[in-house]
């Protein structure tokens, strides 16, 4: 049961009765305030026991199922009065707080009995993951608006908020060193990971080495009898490689750099990624990992690829626990026994936390081309150039202390024949893609 | 209410919210608790109510601790005729008749008129607890003086009631007589050391006898029965066959005297005061009645990342590390000036300051200190050398890209 604002009003009317009784008499201002008490309550009643049940009402949601982060959606809530009674109802759908409803969340409605009305919400959810809902709260108002009946009915709703991708921005103009990288030809660098070509005529500049002597004695020059042309052969990054990128989601993932925290970076990386592996004709397998798998995309290709790694991601979130990385040649091994570009995104900023990651480096670089890739905090940097006061001289001893080590992770990780990549947060995702364009440029993948 | 057939079509959704009937079958326990208290606080009302209606304070028929029924059936039966009188009539009618007249103004509704009316009337003029304007207008010069300390057994007069009473309970107020009263026939009773007396008494308007007690103890039937209060009370009171025990009544007060409150405001204000607080309390019930359930966010965990870099900070703070933070300090400038400098990996440190030294210009021994052996002695030494550090390494960076906008670079080469 509620009380209205209608109510309350009609209580404080009772003044006029009152002050009008008591100019004859103290004992008649008593008797119109105990009188006035009565009838409002009175009133308050009998528009109650005429209200409609807010229990005999059929609920359906029309949501749509995913989200980007950022962007608003329309959540409608049909709302069916199956009870003999007018429905003068407000609505209130209990969407998460992070959820972002706009406006009060409290949408009136009169529904004759047997009818339908529509009520829509505007969401523009907050926070990455599954945006739930599980109740919806009715408050049926008597013909009066004195007293209200109230409860609340389970009508559960979902919408998956998919990480946000803001570093798309990048991704045309990393496509276009692609695209660049494609049509030089012939490579300068040949290894495992370019393929031959074609083979056509030799111009200044290409290397003397990739001249094919067989196909320059089958092409006689016709313009100058009895003499060849020089032929030279081709090479092109090999597409079909496979990138196999493993999120760490433990602890140091949780860490907030930069009002961003290191797992959402992360994501953007990985996606990032993923979206110029899957243009360049890369396969792409994503792991979620700290001691068990989070997500898993493996097998996917072109958009659905990143349709389906924003889908595993959305739901991910760090976990306060250590990483176990001695599963993770295993985890690795089981996506593919071929060679590999193993991405590995975590931290390794300092010695205790990245042991475990150095332990089982070397099984992953003795098969794989590993890159470790890392935020780095900008206001460590920022600390160890403050020198002004004598905290902040010891904080920027501390910031620089910090750096050292991180400087420290990262020459025993490149000793163990990985590559590292460190950048701040919304450095990270590029950085990340130019260092594998680089590969791919130098034919290493 | 009425339940038709389900017919095919929606089905109402499960209700969360229990029915009224489910509450109070699950919280069947707490209701009857609750009625048995309340039912029980009612009851202790009533009882308690009924055995002391808390009546006015020294009513002649009132037996509650602050009444006075004990001393004025004592009296009756010493066949003492004790007239109670509510109006100021009723107490001038029994004064003029030659009663003793004992009065209990705690209102102080009696104005300067009456009292001087009823001193004039009276020959014996008891008063309990006189108030300041009471005792300005019939015993000027006799001034209250607060709370005894104790009971009082220093009897100090000549009075037949005190001097039977001998002693006097705790609880007393006390009232001091000064020269000029005393030289107009007023003295005082029972004496507490300096302080003042209990009981003052003097001559009244009209020759009559005036006693003063300055507090209502020795009355009530609480203290009556304690030390000398009975006789004190007994003595004064039944001097003569009649007594009028004299309540002044609100309709008592002065026709010129100011009216109260009370007599101000209109009838209906009370009233509407309560009214107010009945549309508080609904106004409460309205706004603080939360519209279903709460819903619960669970929020990820996020950790501050410079949180061990500022705890490590600190920590050295504490210590007061000097040397350590400042080796931290050196050892980032060195391999940054190292790289700057392009020399070649693990590089000495002696041929970086030198390297620092030629690229900057600044003497070498002082380079090679600020690297190497400086050891600070206290805190300002080491922020300076911190600086200093910092400085040197601006310096080395400016040495080998000088700021284009620089106003005080060589312009050499244009291009």
């Amino acid at each position: 049961m509620a009380v209205t604002g209608r109510f309350v009003l009609l209580v404080a009317l009772g003044v006029i009765p009152v002050v009008a009784a008591g100019i004859s008499g103290a004992d008649a201002a008593w008797l119109a305030l105990v009188g006035w008490l009565a009838l409002a309550v009175g009133a308050g009643a009998l528009d109650l026991s005429l209200a409609a049940s807010p229990r005999r009402v059929a609920l359906t949601r029309e949501l749509p199922d995913r989200v980007r982060l950022g962007e608003t959606v329309t959540a409608e809530l049909s709302v069916q009065n199956l009870g003999q009674r007018m429905l003068r109802a407000v609505v209130r759908d209990g969407w998460e707080p992070s959820a972002g409803v706009a406006g009060p969340n409290r949408t009136p409605l009169r529904i004759p009995p047997g009818e339908r009305r529509r009520t829509t919400l505007r969401l523009t959810p907050w926070r990455r993951g599954d945006r739930r809902t599980d109740q919806v709260t009715i408050r049926a108002a008597g013909p009066l608006g004195l007293w209200a009946r109230q409860a609340t009915l389970a009508a559960p709703g979902r919408l998956r908020v998919l990480p946000p991708f803001h570093s798309r921005a990048h991704l045309p103009s990393r496509l276009t060193r692609l695209r660049e990288i494609d049509g030089r030809t012939p490579l300068l660098i040949r290894g495992q990971g370019t393929e031959f070509d074609s083979i056509r005529e030799y111009v200044r500049g290409d290397d003397v080495r990739s001249i094919d002597w067989r196909a320059t004695a089958r092409h006689a020059d016709p313009e100058v009898p009895g003499s060849m042309k020089l032929m030279v052969r081709t090479w092109r990054p090999e597409r079909d490689r496979r990138i196999v990128i493993v999120a760490d989601t433990s602890r140091t993932a949780a860490a907030r750099i930069a009002d961003e925290p290191r797992l959402d970076t992360a994501w953007e990386a990985a996606l990032l990624l993923a979206a110029l592996a899957s243009h360049a004709g890369d396969r792409v397998d994503f792991l979620a990992w700290d001691r068990r798998l989070r997500g898993r995309v493996h097998g996917a290709s072109g958009a659905e690829l990143l349709a389906r790694m924003v889908d595993t991601m959305a739901d991910v979130d760090a976990e306060l626990i250590e990483a176990d990385w001695t599963a993770v040649p295993g985890q690795v091994r089981r996506v593919t026994s071929r060679h590999a570009l193993v991405v590995l995104l975590t931290a390794a900023d300092s010695p205790g936390s990245a042991r475990g990651l150095l332990s089982v480096l070397p099984q992953l670089t003795a098969r794989h081309t590993v890159i470790v890739a890392s935020v780095a905090d900008p206001a460590l940097v920022a600390a160890s150039r403050a020198r002004g006061s004598l905290d902040e001289a010891y904080a920027a001893a501390a910031a620089e202390r910090a750096l050292l080590d991180g400087e420290r992770v990262a020459a025993a990780i490149r000793r163990l024949g990985a590559i590292t990549v460190t950048a701040p947060p919304h450095e990270l995702p590029p950085a990340l893609a130019d260092r594998y364009l680089d590969l791919k440029a130098s034919g290493r993948l | 209410m009425t339940v038709t057939a389900p017919s095919p079509g929606p089905s109402a959704a499960p209700a969360i919210t229990p029915t009224l009937r489910a509450q109070v079958r699950r919280r069947r326990a707490w209701i009857v608790i609750a009625v048995v208290l309340v039912l029980g606080a009612l009851v202790l009302l009533v009882v308690q109510g009924g055995m002391r209606a808390p009546g006015p304070a020294l009513g002649a028929d009132n037996p509650a601790p602050a009444g006075s029924k004990a001393l004025v059936e004592v009296l009756r039966a010493q066949g003492v005729t004790v007239t109670e009188a509510a109006t100021i009539d009723e107490a001038l009618a029994g004064a003029r008749a030659g009663s003793t007249v004992f009065l209990f103004d705690e209102l102080g509704i009696l104005g300067e008129e009456r009292l001087d009316e009823l001193s004039a009337a009276a020959d014996r003029l008891v008063i309990a607890q006189p108030g300041f304007a009471a005792l300005e207008r019939l015993a000027p010069g006799v001034r209250l003086a607060g709370l005894a300390s104790g009971p009082i057994d220093d009897v100090a007069c000549d009075l037949r009631p005190a001097r039977r009473a001998d002693a006097l309970s705790d609880g007393q107020r006390l009232l001091t007589v000064d020269d000029a009263a005393a030289a107009s026939g007023w003295t005082g009773c029972f004496r507490d050391g300096d302080l003042g007396y209990a009981l003052v008494s003097g001559p009244g308007a009209s020759g009559g006898e005036v006693a003063l007690v300055a507090a209502t103890t020795a009355f009530t039937n609480e203290h009556v029965d304690e030390a000398g209060n009975a006789a004190l009370a007994l003595g004064l009171l039944g001097a003569s066959d009649e007594l009028v025990w004299y309540l002044p009544s609100p309709t008592d007060a002065d026709e010129a005297a100011a009216p109260t409150i009370a007599d101000l405001t209109p009838g209906w204000v009370t009233p509407v005061m309560v009214l107010a607080i009945a549309v508080a309390i609904v106004a409460g019930v309205w706004r603080g009645r939360r519209f279903g359930p709460l819903v619960v966010e669970q929020l990820p965990v996020q950790v501050p990342a410079g949180e061990t870099s500022e705890g490590r900070a600190r920590l050295y703070a504490r210590s007061a590390a000097r040397t350590h933070a400042l080796d931290q300090l050196r050892i980032g400038a060195i391999e940054r000036i190292a790289a700057l400098l392009r020399l070649p990996r693990p590089a000495e440190v002696a041929t970086v300051a030198e390297a620092a030294a030629s690229a900057t210009g600044r003497d070498a021994a002082s380079v090679a200190r600020l690297l190497l052996s400086d050891s600070p002695a206290h805190d300002r030494e080491f922020v300076d050398l911190a600086a200093d550090l910092d400085a040197l390494e601006q310096d080395v960076r400016r040495s080998i890209r000088p700021d284009p906008d620089d106003p005080t670079r060589p312009t050499g080469r244009r291009p």
